[in-house]
């Protein structure tokens, strides 16, 4: 059989037209992440989704449909401000901590995500980070192993994101030596966990005060954990001296 | 050959393959709108009747790369999506039949090549695409391969598309991007400017997706067969083609870097009917 270039450039069309028209008609065509991870294949874990596969392009939102993970504790692990935890996608992280010298990324979402969960993840091989505040949260909240501990003490950075570049990072305890228990705890009696002006919702949730006590005490729902309380207060019509002196009780009352 | 004005100079009938020619450039300007509707895509502003798909969804050498990955864990390297492996099945299956067509007939990188390559043509004429000496041109026609082994190790340890912060094809309908690595760029500039000189260097001696279909060479169906009992000889056919195969010595060319362009058939420039035929029988 013998062909020349007419018929061969037919055949090319059908063949590669046709193939898309096929693939896409049995759901093997995809352009796009489905902004569902691939899920474990075997193990203890088989059927779940896995970290590993979070793509940069995912949200947080993503991530929560997929994972036990909210957004609002992804925005405050990783200091972001958004109006819509939700719709912030994860490769946005890179920009907002490209000053930091640290890559704060969607690896460091993986990590995060798989030690909150409780899901396998391989860190072989990888130089991962971590703000604080996101190590901070794996270390008071998530049953993480000896081993997860000494990983999530050694990778965690003290790192601002871009915007809050003018604030001070909160002088945190030696990577090295912090002990798992105290991480996520306040420190008593120090300054560093009093509720002033620059305090942000986050914050108060790091210093242990249950989110469902703060709703309580600004009579409305959580607000975007990166907020400031005094702006929060100014924007609600709330005097900032009365808010602040309930929630320091609260700060205090979860020191003890 | 004929005698004109005392020299003897060899004719060849101006025939190409044109309909090759205009899938070309279907493919290109396909990629180019691709391409440029992701940008806009990402400004909340696309064409709506057009794929706004990212360049690695519509890469098949993508599907070549996470192969490692897809069957170590289930998963695909970050970027490459499943469209990529669709891709790279059919271009395979094309491939197996007919050589690596895509390679010479769709591929936008190899197209952009052959046309800055008319420029090289106009100025050298005959010396075009014949300046590396012979010995280290057959060398360097296997550092493809060196490539693609590397490549190939890279994203599998890596389990990222490392290979993108080198790919010309990558830069050259990304260019105006951010994401492009000025590795790329200097890589995409070199390709073009040594295109002038040499006609498709980056298929030649760098482009490992060319090394996995031009593998397809040795046992393609249809082959491009030389019938020496009507061939003249004329080197014709050896000239023209682009990956300077000599075909008017060869029955059968099972040469690893083959294109499939049919530029030396009797379709096109060699001037004797039924000579170089691209087929699946046997000819004498």
């Amino acid at each position: 059989m013998t062909l020349t270039s007419k018929p061969l450039a037919l055949i090319l069309f059908i063949i590669m037209f046709g193939g898309i028209a096929v693939s896409s008609a049995l759901g093997w065509w995809q352009t796009e992440s489905t902004k569902v991870p691939a899920a474990f294949t075997e193990g203890d874990f088989a059927g779940q989704a896995n970290p590993a596969d979070i793509r940069g392009s995912y949200t947080f939102g993503d991530i929560a449909n997929s994972f036990d993970v909210t957004p609002e504790v992804l925005t405050q692990a990783f200091q972001v401000k958004s109006d819509d935890p939700a719709s912030f996608a994860v490769k946005d992280l890179e920009a907002l901590y490209l000053d930091s010298g640290y890559e704060i990324g969607t690896n460091s979402v993986r990590l995060f995500v798989a030690f909150y969960a409780g899901l396998p993840f391989d860190t072989t091989g990888q130089e991962i980070f971590l703000p604080k505040p996101a190590a901070d949260i794996l270390l008071g909240r998530a049953r993480l192993t000896p081993e997860q501990v000494t990983y999530v003490q050694a990778c965690s950075v003290e790192v601002i994101p871009a915007f809050r570049a003018d604030v001070e990072p909160a002088t945190a305890q030696s990577e090295e030596t912090a002990p798992e228990t105290e991480s996520a705890q306040p420190a008593s009696g120090t300054e560093e966990y009093a509720v002033k002006g620059k305090t942000v919702f986050g914050d108060l949730i790091l210093w242990g005060v249950p989110q469902e006590v703060i709703e309580q005490i600004i009579g409305a729902p959580m607000p975007d954990p990166a907020q400031k309380v005094k702006d929060y207060a100014s924007a609600n019509g709330l005097d900032f001296e009365t808010l602040k002196t309930q929630l320091q009780a609260e700060v205090d009352k979860a020191e003890k | 050959m004929v005698t004109v004005l005392g020299k003897r100079v060899r004719l060849f009938r101006p025939h190409t393959i044109w309909i090759r020619k205009i899938v070309q450039w279907f493919f290109f300007l396909f990629i180019v709108l691709i391409a440029v509707n992701h940008t806009l895509a990402e400004s909340g502003s696309a064409i709506p009747i057009l794929s706004s798909a990212s360049l690695h969804a519509v890469c098949p050498f993508g599907g070549v790369e996470t192969l490692y990955t897809l069957a170590a864990s289930g998963l695909l390297v970050k970027k490459v999506h499943a469209s990529a492996l669709v891709l790279a099945g059919l271009s395979l299956l094309l491939a197996i039949f007919f050589g690596p067509v895509f390679c010479g007939w769709i591929c936008p990188l190899g197209t952009v090549q052959e046309w800055v390559g008319k420029l090289g043509r106009k100025l050298f004429r005959r010396r075009y695409n014949h300046f590396v000496p012979t010995k280290l041109d057959h060398l360097l026609r296997y550092t493809r391969y060196g490539i693609l082994v590397w490549v190939l190790y890279v994203t599998a340890t890596s389990g990222t598309l490392i290979f993108e912060a080198y790919d010309p094809y990558f830069a050259l309908f990304n260019f105006w991007s951010s994401e492009v690595a000025p590795t790329a760029l200097l890589i995409l500039a070199a390709t073009l400017v040594l295109s002038v000189f040499v006609e498709r260097p980056w298929c030649k001696y760098a482009c490992p997706y060319g090394a996995v279909l031009g593998l397809t060479n040795l046992f393609r169906v249809f082959s491009i067969k030389r019938a020496a009992s009507t061939c003249k000889a004329d080197g014709a056919c050896s000239i023209m083609c682009p990956m300077n195969i000599p075909v008017d010595n060869k029955s059968v060319v099972r040469d690893h870097q083959c294109i499939s362009c049919l530029e030396c058939t009797s379709e096109a420039i060699c001037p004797v009917a039924k000579t170089v035929v691209f087929t699946t029988g046997v000819i004498k």
